[in-house]
This record gives C-alpha cells, structure tokens and sequence, in this order.
C-alpha cells in the first residue's frame, strides 16, 4: 500500500473516531435511553453490526486453516495478515456487543454464573475461545520479526519490542519449527472452535420458538456459510491493499464466487420454504423484508449491490485484481444489510395479535429506524478498528511476516 | 339459580385459599391465574394498577390487555385478553438467559435477579408473548419544568411517584439513575412481594369484573383450582409446548 493512500485511510479511520466519540459520549452519559431500541425490537443496529463483524473473521479464518493445517502453500504469505485481522475483528465484536448490554460491567457474570443452556453463554464462550487462539497464532506466527526488530537499532520504541519478544534476542531454526508446530496446533484446535463459533452465533437466533425467520434450522448454515463470502471477501481486499499478490486473489475470489451463490441458493430455499408454510406472521416476517419500508435494503443494497453485480464483476474480470478488489469491497460494504434484513425484520412482527395498540410508548412499537446515536457509536467502534489494524500493520510486522513460509509450510 | 349466582366476591374467596396456601409448605404451592376474557371488559384497570403497584417507569409493562376484533361488518365483535407473564412451566426465558439471572421458582413463578441480569435482552426476544419488557431509564417527568424556588415542578413530581422505590420481590430498588433495575429485563412477576404478606396481586386486587383469580393451582379446594377443570379452559399458544400458567377461560 503506498503511503498517500495508508495516510489517507488513517485519516479517515481518525475522523471517524473523532465524530463517533460525540455519540459516544452521549450514550455513556445518558445510557440506555438515548437507543431507539424498544421492548418488541430488542436487538438492533448493534447486534447486526455484531454479526457483521462475526461474518469478517470467517475469511481470516480460513485462510490460517488452508494454510497451516492443509499446508496450502499459496496462501502462506498472508497467513500472518488473516491471523492479526480475526484479533481485530473479533475485539470489534466484542466491543460492540458489550456495549449493547444494559449493564455492560457485569459481563463477568458469564463465567461465574453460566447458564448452560443459553446459545449466548456457548457463543461467548466460543468467540473468547477464538480470540485467545488467534491471539497466540498472530503472536506465534510473528514472533521471529519481533526478536529482529528488538535488535535492530533503527527500530523505533525498541523496547516495546524487546518486552514483546519477551527477553529473547535471537531467534533459531529450533524457535522456527517450534512455532510452526504451535501455530499448526493452534490452527488445528480454531478449526472445532470456529465452527462451533460461527454455529453458535447462528444457532442464538435459531433455537428461538416463535420467530419466523430465525428459527430453522438452514440459519447455522447460513451463518456460516455467509461468513465465509464476507470475510473470504475482506481477506481479497486486504491482500490487495496491502500485499497484492494477484495469484491469491484470483483464486480467492474463484471461491467467494463460488460460496457467494451457494449464500444466494441457500438464502432462496430460506424464503421458498418459509413462504410455503403460509402461516400469518411468517409470512409478514418475509413481506417485511421483500415489500417493507425498507426493501431497497434487501433488492438493491443486499441483492443487487452486494451479491449481483460482485458476481457479475467476479465472472467477467475474472482474471483482474483489481476489479476483483473492488467486487469484495462491495460485498463487504454491502454484508451490513444483508445482516439488518436478518436481524430487524423478524422482531418487527408482533407476537400476539392486538399488542400494537395495548398500551402505548414508542418503545413498545415495532418500528425501528436506528437512531444518530447508535450510527455515531457504530462509526466510532468500526473506526476504532480500521485505526487498530492499519496501526497494528505499521507497529506489528503483519506484513513482513509470512514471506517465505512456503517452504515451511 | 342459586348455584349460578355468587355466594360471595371472589375476591373474598381467592383471600381465603391464599391464607390458606401461606400456611403449607412453600414447597408445595404452585401458583397459577386464570383469566376469564367473558367478564374481561378491556377497563385496564388491572394493567393501571400493575404499574402503580410496581412503579413502572415510561415503556415498561407487566400486563397488558390485548384488544382483538372478530367477525365481518356488520357481524363484529371485540374481546379484551389480559396478558401477564404467563410464568410457562417449560419457559423459553429462562433457558436464554446466560447468566442464570431468571428462573422457575418452586411456587412456578418466573422471576429475575436484578442484580445479576446483564442486559442482553436475550430473554426478550425468547418469550413467544412478549411478557417481558426493557428498563431503558427513562422517567415521565423528564420534561417536566423545573425552576428551583419558583416552580414546584420536576423534582416534586418525580417524588410523588416514580423516585419511590419499587418493592419487587421485597426489596426496595431506588436507583433510577443507572443502577438496577435500570438496564435490566423486567417482567411480571404474580408480586411476589404482595403474596409474601398475604395480599393478592395487584391485577387481580384491581379486577373490577373479577375476571382475574390467583391462587394455589394444586389446592384442590381453590378457586383457581376449579376454573382450571372448566371446559371453557385454554392457554395461549398451546402449540408452542411451554406449558403455561396462566390459562383462560373462553
């Protein structure tokens, strides 16, 4: 990535910051309710962002598993890169996620008193489970560039490269194969972890009696599966940005293509066979997505910009990076509205006939349009982290590491 | 006649078997409702005096009474289904909580523990009856003026009402400023609180066509017992197996 282009990224992901600190601190001083959110749609912006950010560790993901456990040598040299971008998507998540909760600051509970049969309690299990094994691959896997940039003098803040390489001032061909055992070994345990990862991420919403939409058993799948295009499609444009190497990206984006329409089948038969039970609330569930007020969310945002015409470029460039780039930068740009047509819709039904006009406050509505405050707060955690992973891309050897590992691999 | 016509109110009656109920081994009463929507007259009144008794803030409702139109112009009609929490014996709630924060108690009421509850709104989202609603802080008088030495306004409002502290589950919960049960998930809870010093709950005290009656659903001698054997009995959503205990009464 050359440098205007990196400074220009920086200075976005600043600004960011800068505006979404205002929301920020309106929602820490004025807590809850300064949300849109309301008793009947609990869950909103945040909880989709959360899933958003879900689906962008997916390619990194896998990525580490093709390399370091199938031993593919051709994605070697971004294995670092996909490693360090599950830490910060992961923390993103968890940000976000925590400050969706009413009382973020008992979190800890979970541990102390889990309630075994919550899919939230396996899903924060398994998502901790993820991040502190993708914490040690990243740290493993550059480990030998942190030894080199302690010693070098022309590093600057070498000390907190020394105290990162904790005491080590050299790095041997035993400490090499030993850390390519542990990252093999770490790689091969993220692969139960991460399934049961992004399952339980899918079955939260999936257990749920009485909700139209999520309650199939297809939601895991498609979970995962739709984790895989938006996060395979992160990794496109990560390598691209900062470590082109148009051989990986094109076969990269032959399997997003590919994923991207087993995402559309699957997401066809979800509709085809809720539409066929014609029940009442389920189908209002579907109508609200298709024919609501916000269907150009799901024809033109999630459809059409973020899977019709990707698919489009993908088949007909299939052999320019570039274009290639620009088809994952739409698909990862555009994953959000496919996550609110999930999210929103499904709670925008009441459950019981005459509730709308029961008793009346706006939080006790089924409409719900995220406010200033969330998009603002929203801005500042996904700002928080483009500024972490383009910082952690200077400070941290991401990009360095992983050259030649081929033939370790 | 004389078997159709009440020998007394049943409030009366509901009063005694709770005194009654007291007197056994809590292990053994097993709370129930039953909700007669033909005397129900869509007054409110039961949902007024939840409020009040609870000191529920703005957005936050135990029991709402639900308005349902039937039949084609001009052959219309309209019923009024009261609905607390169902307090299921097989409750989805409980079972998405991830910190253990809601429960089943012995007497079969679903309760939470404020001070454990973080927020999530998973159980929101897991009740197929949306009997659960979120405390986002909110306060009536928060627009109300306020001109300290001139106007008697905000502060004295807020006084009269809603900074008193609530007495669920027989504590009292004065925080309205960020503290419990600000954040939390909150629901009816049959007022634990009432029952524990021999008074009925709020719904079914403000009952004014006594359509509401509480009792111990295994005393055989009950009212609430008897109304569960009508054959007018039904529970909402039967197809959804989470048994509740709440029933109604065609």
């Amino acid at each position: 990535m050359n440098e205007k282009f990196f400074k220009t990224l920086l200075g976005v992901a600043i600004l960011g910051l800068i505006i979404g600190t205002v929301g920020l601190i309106n929602f820490l001083v004025y807590g809850k309710s300064t949300l849109a959110l309301g008793s009947y749609i609990p869950w909103g912006l945040w909880v989709a962002l959360y899933t958003f950010f879900l689906g962008l560790t997916a390619g990194a993901f896998l990525i580490t598993i093709l390399t370091y456990v199938f031993r593919i040598k051709i994605f070697s040299g971004i294995g670092p890169l996909s490693a360090f971008t599950v830490v910060v998507t992961i923390i993103c998540e968890m940000l976000i996620i925590t400050l969706d909760l009413g009382h973020p600051l008992r979190l800890y509970r979970i541990f102390i008193t889990p309630g075994f049969k919550s899919m939230i309690f396996w899903m924060v299990v398994f998502t901790t489970g993820m991040l502190v094994i993708y914490i040690l691959e990243t740290y493993y896997l550059l480990r030998e560039e942190i030894i080199e940039w302690s010693q070098d003098p022309g590093i600057k803040n070498r000390r907190i490269y020394q105290s990162l390489a904790l005491g080590r001032t050299a790095y041997t061909e035993e400490d090499r194969r030993q850390d390519h055992r542990r990252v093999r070994l770490l790689s091969l345990i993220s692969i139960p972890v991460g399934l049961f990862f992004y399952g339980s991420n899918g079955a939260v919403f999936a257990v749920l009696l009485n909700r139209p939409i999520w309650n199939s058993t297809l939601t895991p799948l498609l979970f995962i599966i739709s984790a895989l295009v938006s996060g395979g499609a992160l990794i496109v444009l990560l390598t691209f940005m900062f470590k082109r190497d148009d051989t990986v990206i094109h076969l990269l984006a032959h399997t997003i293509r590919f994923l991207l329409v087993v995402m559309l089948i699957l997401e066809f038969l979800h509709f085809f066979i809720s539409y066929q039970w014609d029940v009442v609330y389920i189908v209002a569930a579907l109508d609200l997505i298709l024919y609501g007020h916000y269907w150009w969310n799901f024809w033109f945002v999630h459809l059409i910009l973020g899977s019709l015409v990707p698919l489009y470029l993908m088949v007909r460039y299939h052999d320019n990076a570039r274009v290639l780039a620009w088809a994952c930068f739409l698909i990862v740009f555009t994953f959000i509205a496919f996550r609110l047509s999930f999210v929103i819709p499904d709670q925008a039904v009441y459950k019981l006939e005459g509730l709308d006009t029961s008793y009346f406050h706006e939080r006790l509505r089924t409409t719900y349009v995220p406010n200033l405050t969330e998009w603002l707060v929203s801005l500042w955690v996904i700002s928080l982290g483009l500024l972490a992973f383009l910082l952690g891309t200077r400070w941290l050897p991401v990009i360095q590491a992983g050259r030649g590992e081929e033939e370790h691999v | 006649m004389a078997r159709d016509l009440p020998q007394e109110d049943p409030l009366i009656r509901m009063q005694r078997d709770l005194k009654r109920a007291l007197k056994k081994n809590p292990r053994d009463i097993k709370w129930g409702m039953v909700i007669d929507i033909a005397k129900c007259i869509g007054c409110h009144a039961c949902t007024v005096g939840c409020v009040a008794e609870n000191k529920l803030p703005p957005g936050v409702v135990y029991r709402v009474v639900l308005e349902e139109e039937t039949g084609r112009y001009p052959f219309v009609g309209r019923r009024f289904i009261p609905r607390p929490c169902l307090h299921c014996q097989n409750p989805p709630c409980t079972k998405a909580c991830p910190v253990t924060a809601t429960w089943k108690t012995e007497q079969g009421a679903v309760i939470v523990d404020y001070n454990k509850c973080i927020g999530c709104r998973y159980c929101l989202v897991a009740c197929p009856y949306a009997a659960r609603t979120s405390d986002f802080g909110e306060w009536y008088t928060a627009e109300t003026a306020e001109l300290p030495g001139k106007l008697y306004g905000q502060k004295a409002a807020a006084n009269g009402y809603e900074a008193h502290p609530a007495a669920e589950y027989g504590q009292k919960w004065p925080g309205r400023n960020g503290g419990s049960p600000v954040g939390n998930a909150r629901k009816c809870h049959f007022c634990l609180h009432r029952l524990k010093v021999g008074m009925l709950p709020a719904c079914a005290t403000s009952c004014i066509g006594r359509a509401t009656i509480f009792g111990d659903r295994t005393d055989s001698h009950s009212l609430v017992y008897e109304m569960i054997g009508s054959p007018r009995v039904y529970v909402l959503k039967e197809e959804l197996g989470t048994r509740p205990a709440v029933y109604y009464l065609k």
